[in-house]
């Protein structure tokens, strides 16, 4: 009952006027540098960072943790609309919400976007509440083995990703790896595919890689199409809003995935892009029409949409229970608390009550509000559908290069970007998919160094790999996400449906 | 004619004269007088919310708070490569005498490692302001209770402890211990393993028993001592800091252990400043160090003062940069010499 007493007291520091009005424009702020292809959280909380100062802390970390979830609602925008993904954690919604969009189902796709976002964030806030202690305790638990695992587990989602072809799916992982390695080994100290390039030497951003592969690919591709008079406008727009059958069919995996999604992003390290991509190969695997998914399934836009919410709230765990950022985002969070004299960690909710659970509440509040806000934006967002191409596509080109400079302000990544623009229009002619590849590119840095992390601790035993519940635990997992196509199929033949048993 | 060329060549003179009394003369008192005149560029050489961030946005808001400084002061990020993309962008900055950046050890680490071409000597140092200190903790329930107790260990099996940092091989992290152990008399550095993570995760591998000890910060580990989940073995300070828990933590020195690491951090400009922007500089910092303001944030942080001005500290950079040098290369490390 305590806790519902502290929640009580937060309501009523969030509920002031002026919490009201941060957390409103924090979570618009976030929502628009969501949208914008490279402009992630971290950049939004970033130039949020200098006017915090002048705030209290509980309002400066209220405003921080509306532009995290706002970014969060924003992000899949431009995933439906233009097949660009915001970020990192909005890579997933591309996958299904864009073919929604050409299917003249973006409304449908903008609205349980919003209200996946909606649910997974408001659940989260519960389990932050009920389970945060618990949740960072067994999110310790995860050592350098634990970590190689669940990184193997991801990537093993690739099979599940490649849309029926593992061979060019493999390929476009083995890509992905090898872009990972680049910059200096942390382990060693020493540079690798570098080329001196001073730049290189940070390794190569995956946010360069998905803007060069979905925006400049995309308008490499809508460029060598524009006058086959493929590419449809749209040019009427039903409400904002999803039907009763969509509905009915999104909100179980809402519910699965938000739980997923929380417990990942509050793994240190993980966050929102591997939660998003968990939860949607988990619905895909246990859809009974998996050969849906990627040509405009709702679900597989409702699951990564609840998840990233979920993770961003999960992410929250370890800065403020243990004081460790574990994201660039929280990260940035952490300086601007530490700058205000307040010190994250075990004791910050009895030292600073105030500050905690008035974060908690706001972030309560901040759901519904950004619910609010989403629908009627992205009934004029919609309309981006209706932009002609030759306005539409130099229009994301501006956009790309600019979120590409404001990632870490360096020409080099212009010439990477259009780089990898080339290769995404190339594996789009020969049918490689690009996401195996991006999702290469963010575990692969992980899971080479934990792999080593790990064989340096166990003084180069494996059986480090197998030394753990948890570890063996991680490894059933993924021979399950591998294995499980097959034994369906291979159930499905010795066990014929019962239907066609019943009329034999 | 002539009249008229002699006239011409007079006025001519005259005007050349009168421009460089005038222009010459008056661009020099004025510049110093003025200086600083227009925005300034303060630099953090990585990205928002670290330590150097934090540095130099204090600084800039206690110039600011005392009026030090009347003219704008805008942070900005020029994060890559642990700094050293920031040290490549201020040599195309030669002469500025508006960039300041903040810097602490690995200024002189990275040009050593072979990760940036460019090292102090490529900067104008103007001040020391403040510095941190190095910090070993274990696991609350370690077999380890002290940090001679560590050392022993090491020098009987250098794998039977495994250290855990935050930055990358043959930085920071990393030096501070291998400083300590050589100090120690544990002699295969080399042997040693160290695991580095990253985004602060080596905490929650501490936390989690994964690592044996972590090196770190005193400040990053504050919370985690004050709650009782962490135990501070040492701190690499020449005596205690801090009050409270902070000052219940031993330093290496009364362990037996002869020597200090400090986290220190100071200000640079772009080589080839101007000696009227140093001069400027030299006498503001000083003043700010002395400045209430300057005092309440600096122990608001944990910073331990640390002033030292132009001379000294590029004195100090020099015999600090060869203690490096000496480390880097017992464990294979050192590129640039």
């Amino acid at each position: 009952m305590e806790i519902l007493q502290f929640l009580f007291d937060g309501l009523l520091i969030a509920m002031q006027p002026i919490n009201l009005l941060l957390v409103t424009f924090g979570g618009i702020l976030g929502t628009i540098v969501g949208m914008l292809p490279g402009l992630g959280p971290a950049t939004g909380v970033a130039v949020l960072l200098p006017l915090t100062f002048s705030m209290s802390p509980t309002g400066a970390l209220i405003t921080m943790a509306g532009v995290y979830y706002g970014a969060m609602f924003g992000g899949s925008r431009s995933s439906i609309l233009i097949n660009t993904p915001g970020d990192g954690a909005a890579l997933a919604a591309t996958f299904d919400g864009y073919p929604m969009a050409m299917n003249g189902k973006a409304e449908s796709a903008l609205a349980i976007s919003a209200i996946a976002s909606f649910i997974g964030g408001l659940i989260s806030v519960v389990f932050l509440i009920v389970l945060a202690t618990p949740v960072a305790r067994f999110a310790l638990k995860f050592g350098p083995a634990e970590y190689f695992l669940l990184m193997v587990a991801a990537l093993s989602m690739t099979s599940s990703m490649s849309k029926g072809n593992m061979l060019k799916g493999f390929i476009a992982t083995m890509i992905g790896l090898a872009i990972a390695t680049v910059g200096i080994d942390a382990q060693s100290g020493i540079s690798r595919f570098t080329f001196n390039i001073l730049e290189l030497q940070s390794g190569i951003d995956f946010l360069v890689v998905i803007i060069g592969l979905y925006a400049i690919g995309e308008v490499f591709k809508a460029y060598s199409e524009i006058n086959n008079g493929k590419k449809i406008q749209q040019k009427k727009f039903g409400k904002i809003w999803i039907t009763k059958d969509e509905w009915k069919r999104s909100w179980p995996s809402i519910l699965r995935s938000t739980p997923l999604g929380f417990i990942v992003g509050a793994l240190p390290g993980a966050g929102g892009t591997m939660a998003s991509l968990m939860a949607y190969n988990n619905e895909k695997q246990l859809s009974k029409t998996p050969e849906n998914f990627g040509k405009g399934e709702i679900i597989g836009l409702a699951a990564p949409e609840a998840a990233n919410n979920a993770a961003s709230v999960g992410a929250l765990i370890p800065m403020l229970t243990l004081g460790i950022p574990g994201s660039g985002t929280t990260a940035v969070m952490m300086g601007a608390l530490l700058m205000l004299g307040i010190q994250p960690g075990p004791l910050l909710f009895t030292q600073h009550p105030d500050v905690a659970w008035g974060l908690i509440a706001s972030m309560i509040i901040g759901s519904f509000i950004l619910a609010i806000v989403n629908i009627p934006m992205a009934g004029i967002l919609v309309r981006v559908l209706s932009i002609p191409p030759k306005i539409l596509y130099p229009l994301v080109l501006g956009l790309a290069f600019v979120g590409t400079y404001a990632i870490s302000n360096s020409v080099i990544d212009f010439y990477i970007m259009i780089m990898f623009g080339l290769l995404g229009y190339f594996m789009n002619i020969a049918k490689i998919p690009t996401a195996p590849m991006i999702l290469a590119v963010i575990v692969g840095g992980t899971m080479e160094q934990s792999f080593r992390q790990a064989t340096k601790i166990s003084n180069g035993s494996l059986e480090i790999f197998w030394g753990s519940p948890l570890a063996i635990s991680l490894i059933a997992i993924t021979i399950i996400f591998v294995g499980f196509p097959m034994i369906k199929k291979s159930l499905s033949k010795l066990f014929p449906p019962k239907k066609a048993v019943e009329t034999a | 004619m002539k009249f008229r060329k002699a006239l011409s060549t007079m006025m001519a003179l005259t005007v050349i004269g009168a421009m460089t009394l005038t222009g010459c003369t008056g661009a020099a008192t004025s510049d110093a007088a003025s200086y600083p005149k227009g925005a300034l560029e303060f630099i953090a050489p990585s990205g928002a919310g670290g330590g150097w961030d934090l540095t130099i946005r204090t600084v800039a808001k206690v110039l600011k708070d005392t009026d030090l400084v009347s003219v704008p002061m805008p942070v900005t990020n020029n994060a890559g490569s642990g700094g050293g993309v920031n040290l490549a962008y201020m040599q195309t900055q030669k002469g500025s005498e508006k960039l300041i950046s903040v810097y602490s050890p690995p200024i002189l680490l990275i040009e050593l490692n072979g990760s940036s071409e460019y090292g102090y000597e490529n900067t104008t140092p103007l001040a020391r302001l403040i510095t941190d200190y190095g910090a070993f903790a274990v696991p609350k329930d370690s077999e380890y209770k002290s940090i001679t107790e560590v050392m022993e260990a090491l020098k009987k099996d250098p794998k039977s402890v495994k250290i855990g940092g935050n930055s990358a091989a043959g930085s920071m992290d990393h030096i501070q211990f291998l400083i300590v152990a050589k100090a120690a008399g544990v002699e295969n550095l080399k042997e040693i393993d160290y695991i580095s993570f990253q985004d602060g995760t080596a905490t929650a591998q501490i936390l989690g028993g994964h690592i044996d000890l972590l090196t770190t910060g005193l400040g990053d580990i504050q919370a985690l001592v004050e709650s009782g989940d962490l135990n501070a073995l040492a701190v690499t300070a020449s005596e205690r800091v801090g009050e409270g828990v902070l000052a219940e933590i031993p330093t290496v020195k009364e362990q037996g252990i002869d020597v200090v690491f400090e986290n220190w951090r100071g200000l640079f400009g772009a080589p080839e400043m101007p000696e009227h922007a140093i001069e400027f500089w030299q006498d503001t910092l000083a003043k700010m160090v002395e400045t209430e303001e300057w005092k309440t944030e600096a122990a608001k942080h944990g910073w331990a003062e640390a002033y030292l001005g132009q001379e000294d500290f590029t004195e100090f950079l020099k015999k600090t940069n060869e203690d490096y040098k000496v480390i880097l290369e017992e464990i294979g490390l050192l590129v640039n010499n």
